[in-house]
């Protein structure tokens, strides 16, 4: 086996994309969102999983898009899929259904347990601030057997509590009573699985038995402190492993001359 | 043999009253009807009571002018063109529209189930979440689930232990039925069976949930032609009220094998939507400043509606500049 050409040249977005695609088993059933999701899954279908198919929330299923879509609702999307349908066939079809292997999701907030808000800023029932608010990213994170958050790494984004819980983790209320418990019970039999993965431009997080966010690696560049100083929570530094394996000349090239070569996500 | 009730888009706005419940065909910044919602802002509409399975473009058209007092939803934005729904935001944030918020595959439940003429639709999907926290039942704590409007649920939801198979708590979630649902396909027969291209986002449920349906068709074309190949429609005719015939009646949303989405027009109006002052200027300009659609479209000129005309076999604009390369 032939060492990998690692890049030297890459930037912040290349490297989340690529560790995001490396993710990805062959064979993954994968429901993805809009932007850097997009881009991971194309590359990851061109090298380390040929066989992932990709289920778009707008209804295009194993869609095989030649030019990036811009959306999960864009035409694009809907390139040689094998079946073109709507949001009825992808979130009860295929997602409650239990076909989902891997999703891939981007949030604002997410907390040491990896509930993520992308609802409001402050108290819901009057907010400082609105986000987009939640889209499928609690349907598919709720149901998918893996899932991947792609996120900005700030203080003020991995937080204590978040402002609003807009997708479940692994420890989330139970309503109506509201009581904190485990995904699993929450879920009964209806579970599947649940978010194993946060890959930020600092780092790669996982959880651990207990559903707790841990350090996995950093990526070059940075310390295990530095990730932890950029927590409000107190972050496991202790079982890092190391280093993100770099992108490869090979990835980057990929990226940039085929994945999104009209410059749509990495300009 | 059907017929098709064929009206123009001041009339198709004026059927529709204040206060009334609507939903819409497409999905974010696809498939809107545009030309319809513009009609609705200059006749002044208000206390317009959304019921969207996803938000976009024309929610931020009817949110900005202050159409709106009830948003049922889960998401708006423009998706790259635009990161948030601002004028969505600053309403609730100000206090001056009522936003309800569901998680995606909810609000499909909610419109499967008023499609299906059932009172509610059972799903696991987004459970321990604070979209569940009574707290945050924004239509129960303005005192409006006490039965009097029939188009508010009793409950924002309801949960219950499963009887059937024992698999543990699941969601109840109640129908949603608009008075009306306002589509845009791109076809619709002389007898008024539908056709949409590629994706049908949640276009056959809204349609089916809605007390009225009004079309606003790219084009009309001979029923016969769309029942040669009935698969690929989506309603027949006896169940749209009435039909719209209006090119580019989606602009600046996209529209499968008919012309992509205008970016360019998306930033320019999200931009402008990020204070109430812009999205005077924007709407004084491109809603109240043109004769109708008609002037709109004049407005925007042959060249850049050509550069967004889809390739008939990609079904998008192979021709438009997309990125930086």
């Amino acid at each position: 086996m032939t060492a990998k050409n690692y890049a030297e040249n890459y930037k912040g977005a290349d490297l989340l994309a690529v560790a995001a695609a490396r993710e990805v088993n062959d064979g993954d059933i994968v429901f993805a969102g809009t932007g850097l999701p997009m881009l991971a899954i194309a590359l990851a279908q061109i090298t380390n999983a040929p066989n992932a198919v990709c289920i778009y929330e707008a209804g295009s299923i194993d869609g095989r898009p030649l030019d990036l879509p811009a959306s999960v609702g864009d035409a694009r999307c809907a390139t040689q899929s094998s079946v073109a349908a709507g949001l009825t066939e992808a979130f009860y079809g295929q997602l409650h259904s239990g076909y989902v292997d891997l999703a891939f999701l981007g949030g604002a907030e997410i907390d040491k347990y990896g509930n993520v808000n992308t609802t409001v800023v402050g108290d819901y029932a009057a907010p400082k601030k609105r986000f987009t608010g939640s889209g499928g990213n609690p349907d598919i994170n709720s149901f998918a057997r893996r899932t991947v958050f792609i996120m900005v790494q700030e203080k003020r984004r991995f937080k204590e509590n978040v402002d609003y819980i807009t997708s479940p983790g692994w420890l989330i209320p139970d309503w109506p009573s509201g009581e904190f418990k485990p995904k699993k019970e929450v879920y009964g039999k209806f579970f599947n699985g649940g978010i194993t993965a946060v890959i930020t431009n600092m780092a790669v997080f996982r959880f651990d038995e207990d559903g707790l966010m841990y350090l996995d690696t950093v990526h070059p560049g940075f310390t295990p402190e530095q990730v932890k100083d950029n927590c409000e929570f107190d972050l496991n530094i202790s079982r890092c492993k190391g280093v993100t394996e770099k992108p490869t000349v090979e990835e980057i090239d990929l990226l940039y001359n085929v994945v999104d070569k009209d410059g749509i996500f990495l300009p | 043999m059907g017929k098709i009730n064929k009206i123009t888009l001041k009339e198709a706005a004026g059927l529709i009253k204040d206060g009334d419940m609507l939903s819409f065909s497409g999905f974010t910044i696809w498939r809107r009807p545009m030309a319809l919602i513009y009609e609705l802002v200059r006749q002044g509409k208000k206390d317009l009571h959304l019921f969207e399975v996803n938000g976009g473009t024309h929610t931020e058209v009817l949110a900005g002018a202050g159409c709106v007092k009830i948003w049922e939803s889960c998401w708006v934005g423009h998706e790259l063109y635009g990161k948030l729904g601002e004028s969505v935001a600053r309403g609730q944030v100000e206090g001056s529209i009522l936003v309800e918020d569901y998680s995606h595959a909810q609000c499909v439940a909610r419109l499967l189930a008023g499609a299906y003429g059932l009172p509610f639709f059972p799903t696991a999907l987004s459970m321990g979440t604070d979209i569940l926290n009574p707290k945050y039942d924004m239509l129960g704590k303005a005192g409006l689930r006490d039965g009097s409007n029939p188009k508010i649920p009793l409950k924002k939801y309801d949960t219950i232990a499963d009887p059937m198979y024992d698999m543990g708590n699941i969601l109840l979630m109640p129908a949603a039925n608009a008075n009306w649902a306002l589509i845009y396909a791109q076809q619709i027969g002389d007898e008024g069976t539908v056709r949409v291209l590629a994706q049908t986002y949640v276009d056959v449920e809204a349609i089916k949930a809605a007390d009225k349906v009004i079309v606003i068709a790219e084009e009309i074309v001979p029923d016969s032609y769309l029942r040669d190949d009935p698969a690929m429609n989506i309603a027949p005719g006896y169940a749209i009220d009435y039909v719209v015939e209006q090119p580019y009646g989606a602009h600046p949303t996209g529209s499968q094998f008919c012309y992509d989405c205008d970016a360019d027009f998306i930033r320019m109006f999200y931009a402008a939507s990020k204070s109430a002052d812009g999205y005077k200027k924007f709407a004084d300009e491109w809603i109240f400043g043109v004769d109708g659609f008609d002037g709109y479209l004049e407005k925007l000129g042959a060249n850049r509606l050509l550069k967004l005309k889809a390739n008939s076999v990609m079904g998008y604009s192979t021709t438009m500049k997309r990125g930086t390369r």
